[in-house]
C-alpha cells in the first residue's frame, strides 16, 4: 500500500457501499487488507474484548455494547447502501447482534504473529 | 534435574508449560521439547491441568470448535477428553473428562471474551520458538474450498475420462473393419448373384 489514499480506494471496492467502484482487486492488494485488519485487530483487542464481555452480561454492563451497537448501525446508515438487502439485515437489530459478535470473534482469534494466515483461511472459507 | 517454565498470558487466562530441553538434539538449557505437565489458568474459574497427552486433544478441540463458531454452523464439539457445547451465542459449556475412573466431570462456562484470550494463549504457544509441539491439526487449517477446487479437478477428470476412452475405443473398432468390408468386392458378388 503506497499511501492512505490507495487503502481510501480500495475501501470502495466493497460492493455494499453507497461509493461502490467496479475494480477488481488484486491479490497482493486483498493479502495487504488482511494485513492491515489483524494489525488493527491487534491493537484494538482490549477494547474487542470489552465489548464481547459486555454482550454477555447486559444486566451487569450494557453500556458498552449499546455504545458499540449503536455506532456500528450508525456508521452503517452513513456509508452503506441501505437499499441493499444485506445491509439491511445489518441494520436490523433483531439480526444484526449475532452477525456483530461473529465479525468481533473473527477478529479476536486472529490477533497472533499467525493472525494473517488465519483471517485468510476464515475468509476464503465462507 | 531443574525442570523449565515457560507461561502464555492473554488478558484472564494464563498457559504454564513445564518440561525439559531434549539434550540429544543439543537443545538450548531455556527449550522445552518434553512437556511433563501443563496447567491452564482462567480467572474465577478452577485449574485446569494435565499431562501432554491432554494439552493436544484439548488445544484441537477449541480450535475446531472456534471454527465451528465463526462458521455460522452448530458449534459443538464432542470427544472422549473434552465436549463444548454453545449455551447460546456468548455462553459456552466446557466438560473436561477425567481418564481416572470414580471421578466426575468438570463443567465450565466461559463467555466469548475467555474463549478468545484461551485461543490466544494456545496460538502463542504454537507459535513458540522455545517449545517444540506438535502443531494440532485444526490449527490454521487450509479452507475447504481450495480442497473442494482439487475435488472438482478429479470429478472433472473422472467425468471426462469415461466418454472419451469410449470414443476412442469405438473409432479403434471401427477402423478394423475397413479391412473386412470392401464394398467394391460386394457389389461384384451382388452382380454375379443377380446377372439380370
Amino acid at each position: 500500500m503506497p499511501n492512505k489514499v490507495t487503502i481510501w480506494k480500495l475501501r470502495n471496492s466493497n460492493p455494499l457501499r453507497k461509493s461502490y467502484v467496479n475494480n477488481n482487486i488484486k491479490l497482493n492488494e486483498f493479502n495487504a487488507l488482511i494485513q492491515i485488519t489483524v494489525e488493527f485487530s491487534r491493537y484494538l483487542y482490549p477494547f474487542i474484548r470489552e465489548i464481547l464481555q459486555s454482550k454477555e452480561d447486559l444486566e451487569k454492563n450494557s453500556v458498552i455494547w449499546n455504545d458499540f451497537n449503536k455506532r456500528f448501525v450508525e456508521l452503517i446508515k452513513e456509508r452503506f447502501n441501505i437499499d441493499s438487502m444485506k445491509v439491511k439485515k445489518l441494520l436490523n437489530q433483531s439480526e444484526n447482534d449475532e452477525i456483530i459478535v461473529r465479525l468481533l470473534l473473527t477478529l479476536s482469534f486472529c490477533i497472533s504473529n499467525q493472525g494473517y494466515q488465519k483471517l485468510k483461511n476464515f475468509l476464503l472459507d465462507i | 534435574m531443574m525442570q523449565n517454565k515457560l507461561s502464555f498470558h492473554q488478558s484472564s487466562v494464563s498457559l504454564e508449560i513445564i518440561g525439559l530441553p531434549d539434550f540429544s538434539n543439543n537443545e538450548n538449557n531455556d527449550q522445552i521439547s518434553i512437556i511433563s505437565q501443563w496447567k491452564l489458568t482462567i480467572i474465577d474459574k478452577p485449574l485446569i491441568e494435565g499431562k501432554i497427552e491432554h494439552l493436544l486433544p484439548i488445544m484441537d478441540a477449541f480450535y475446531i470448535y472456534s471454527n465451528l463458531l465463526i462458521k455460522n454452523e452448530i458449534p459443538s464439539y464432542e470427544s472422549k477428553l473434552i465436549d463444548i457445547k454453545a449455551e447460546n451465542l456468548h455462553i459456552h459449556t466446557i466438560v473436561l473428562k477425567s481418564s481416572k475412573p470414580n471421578i466426575k466431570p468438570l463443567i465450565l462456562k466461559i463467555g466469548n471474551s475467555l474463549l478468545s484470550d484461551t485461543i490466544n494463549c494456545f496460538d502463542q504457544l504454537n507459535e513458540s520458538s522455545k517449545v517444540k509441539i506438535k502443531k494440532t491439526s485444526a490449527y490454521n487449517e487450509a479452507p475447504k474450498k481450495s480442497k473442494l477446487g482439487i475435488n472438482n479437478k478429479v470429478k472433472l477428470f473422472d467425468f471426462i475420462m469415461p466418454p472419451f476412452i469410449a470414443i476412442c475405443s469405438l473409432i479403434l473398432l471401427s477402423s478394423t473393419f475397413i479391412y473386412f468390408y470392401n464394398p467394391v468386392e460386394v457389389k461384384e458378388k451382388n452382380e454375379l448373384l443377380n446377372p439380370n
